[in-house]
């Protein structure tokens, strides 16, 4: 009976220390792998190295994953002993587990890709690796780098980004109708009007919804085409007031007598509005340019920028190396990957981003954003306005322009609340 | 006694407190918690025979509202009130009433309402299950005496089944306060609080100043002043039990 209980006893001890290391030790886990390495004098050697499991954090999933697994895989085949898993979970998810995780000095990935202000914001308490020995800067398209440094530190490797860079059509949909894109201001207007009075059409505009930044995205082209990029900078340093003349001339003169002459719809749901944008409800969408990789035929897109326009959004995916990693140089390794040799992998897939890394050249881009990129090229650069500022005002921001896009009369309460809101310095 | 020394005052909050979200939340029990509690049992009384055409089928719709995800029923509710979509705006549309042929999310006028009327459906379940359970409880002799007595529909109602489902009635009351005090899914996922924070409900502007502003001092005294509101339905619930 004794050996019994002690061979059962035995059994559960074995069973806890396999559990054990089942659920918690998956970077831990170090098999040998052999590594056969070529050099110039074709001797080969063979040598036997530890198998690193690096954990990625990252917000893709579908498609997106799809073209980011291409990095992955990338990666890995340049690095045979390092193995990446990768987890999906959305920036607004981390924003509530990470600063409690940090807390404790514990991370739940090696690298995770992040919002920038959230990035410099964990930087400056002292949670976040220096990425400055991985990172050069002037590789880099200027700005870039600057929401995430702070005292002259570099706390988050950037990787490709989305641009907005204007409204989107169908090339078949003008074509049927007899459409021109326009080259001023006045002819944005009446293409708008003619939209509109096309039977089965909705409304000219679709708006996205459900997800905040729909809308946020219109604003800034707006204030870039009409104010520049200078404009947009002082905005988010808080240095111009949302009621500043400047800014309100925007808002009353060009964008509220579009929304009051109904050419934008009331905000619905951002990808059912693909859908119905692209069956042809409405006959313009503002996006990013990952649109390209959600259509059916990325070849029948067409782009309208505002004319004049100064200045595009330029947001880039940031990635991030907390101190609490087990493997540091294994994750720095690779936020250097996917900071540079990683950005020319990804732009050659459906990503629909453009490089933020200048070594990236045209022709290593996917077909359809060839032409995307060119245009994005020609005008400045600017940092997205909400993702920079961040934090509580970023929802507040998303909040008063779906009001403002149901009830443009209320422009004053709604200017008002974005200065009243605004972090203080 | 309340020194610097024993209690940081500075840090003490200065803003005005979320009456927005507090007013949305009283708003949001004066409606709710009624007609959850009065549908379930009128819907619970109805139902009860097994010879009403398909009683099982209208209680399993009805009850779905309980099982599916909140996450799942603030879709569900963001769709049916959506224009184009939605049942809801198409009925009004063909009752003639314009103004409500909207996406009730997207408009500060309707915001509110529109999860409110979304959380009846997902809500309506408990407390006709609730009320279910209760009058197959009460024993068929009483109504058969009421009967004798000449008792009509409603005095049987009035007299025998509404005290005996007293107890039950508590319960239900209590659960939905409790409820309707600590929402959030559904308002996350149908409107975000919005649109200009019309739907803001307490637990939701607890969530925004703890993972958006990543204020945790103003988070604390939300979830302090939505503990204390929770304390006075639970206080009662326990004190009306020990009584029943």
């Amino acid at each position: 009976m004794k050996r019994l209980l002690t061979l059962a006893l035995l059994g559960v001890v074995l069973m806890s220390v396999l559990s054990s290391g089942c659920i918690g030790g998956t970077t831990q886990t170090q098999t040998p792998v052999t590594k056969t390495v070529t050099e110039k004098e074709t001797i080969t050697k063979t040598e036997t190295q530890q198998q690193i499991v690096l954990k990625v954090i990252g917000p893709w999933s579908g498609a997106e994953l799809d073209a980011f697994m291409e990095v992955i895989k990338a990666f890995e085949r340049e690095h045979p002993n390092i193995k990446v898993e990768y987890k999906t979970y959305r920036a607004e998810d981390l924003a509530t587990i990470l600063p409690l995780q940090f807390e404790s000095g514990d991370t739940p990935a090696d690298v995770i890709a992040m919002w920038g202000w959230f990035i410099a914001e964990m930087g400056k308490k002292g949670h976040l690796l220096d990425l400055s020995s991985v990172i050069n800067p002037d590789e880099y398209i200027p700005g870039i780098l600057d929401p995430v440094t702070v005292a002259g530190k570099i706390y988050g490797a950037p990787f490709t980004a989305a641009a907005k860079p204007g409204f989107w059509y169908r090339k078949s949909f003008f074509k049927e109708h007899g459409l021109e894109p326009p080259k001023t201001w006045d002819e944005f207007v009446e293409l708008l009007a003619k939209i509109q009075k096309i039977p089965g059409v909705k409304t000219p505009i679709v708006s996205g919804d459900s997800v905040g930044w729909p809308l946020s995205d219109v604003v800034e082209h707006f204030i870039l085409t009409f104010g520049g990029r200078d404009l947009q900078l002082k905005l988010i340093k808080g240095e111009v007031k949302w009621e500043d003349p400047q800014v309100r001339d925007i808002f009353e003169k060009r964008l509220v007598p579009l929304l009051k002459a109904g050419y934008f719809s009331e905000p619905i749901e951002w990808t059912s509005a693909i859908d119905l944008w692209w069956k042809g409800d409405y006959a313009l969408y503002f996006m990013g340019t990952w649109i390209t990789g959600m259509v059916e035929d990325p070849n029948d897109l067409g782009l309208i920028s505002l004319p004049g326009v100064k200045a595009m959004v330029i947001a880039p995916d940031y990635f991030m190396v907390p101190k609490y990693t087990r493997h540091p140089k294994e994750a720095l390794e690779l936020a250097k990957f996917l900071a540079t040799k990683g950005q020319k992998i990804h732009v050659g897939t459906k990503s629909g981003k453009l490089a933020t890394w200048r070594n990236v050249s045209i022709d290593d881009y996917w077909e359809p954003m060839k032409e995307v990129a060119k245009i994005v090229s020609e005008v400045e650069s600017a940092p997205d306005l909400d993702d920079s500022v961040g934090g509580e005002w970023q929802k507040v921001f998303w909040d008063q322009l779906k009001l403002l896009w149901v009830q443009p009369d209320r422009l004053d309460e709604v200017l008002k609340t974005l200065d009243e809101k605004f972090p203080k310095k | 006694m309340l020194s610097k020394d024993i209690i940081n005052l500075d840090r003490f909050p200065k803003d005005s407190p979320p009456w927005g979200a507090l007013i949305h939340n009283a708003v949001w029990i004066a409606i709710h918690l009624p007609t959850t509690v009065f549908l379930g049992l009128g819907l619970a009384i109805l139902l009860r025979k097994r010879e009403v055409f398909g009683s099982s089928i209208i209680k399993s719709i009805i009850f779905l509202g309980m099982v599916i995800p909140m996450i799942v029923g603030g879709l569900i509710i963001r769709f049916l009130f959506e224009r184009g979509a939605g049942i809801i705006p198409t009925i009004f549309g063909k009752l003639g009433i314009k103004s409500l042929e909207i996406t009730w999310t997207a408009y500060p006028q309707t915001a509110l309402f529109a999860v409110i009327l979304g959380s009846i459906w997902i809500w309506t379940g408990f407390s006709m299950l609730m009320y279910s359970a209760g009058l197959a409880s009460i024993p068929r002799d009483y109504y058969e005496a009421a009967l004798i007595d000449g008792a009509t529909k409603f005095q049987m109602f009035r007299y025998v089944t509404w005290p005996l489902l007293k107890p039950i009635t508590v319960v239900v009351v209590a659960m939905t306060l409790l409820w309707d005090l600590k929402i959030f899914d559904i308002v996350y996922v149908a409107t975000g609080g919005g649109p200009g924070g019309a739907s803001m409900v307490l637990a939701l502007q607890m969530w925004d100043y703890f993972a958006r502003a990543l204020n945790y001092n103003y988070a604390a005294v939300v979830a302090v002043l939505l503990t204390l509101l929770t304390i006075i339905p639970a206080t009662w619930l326990i004190k009306r039990r020990g009584s029943l």
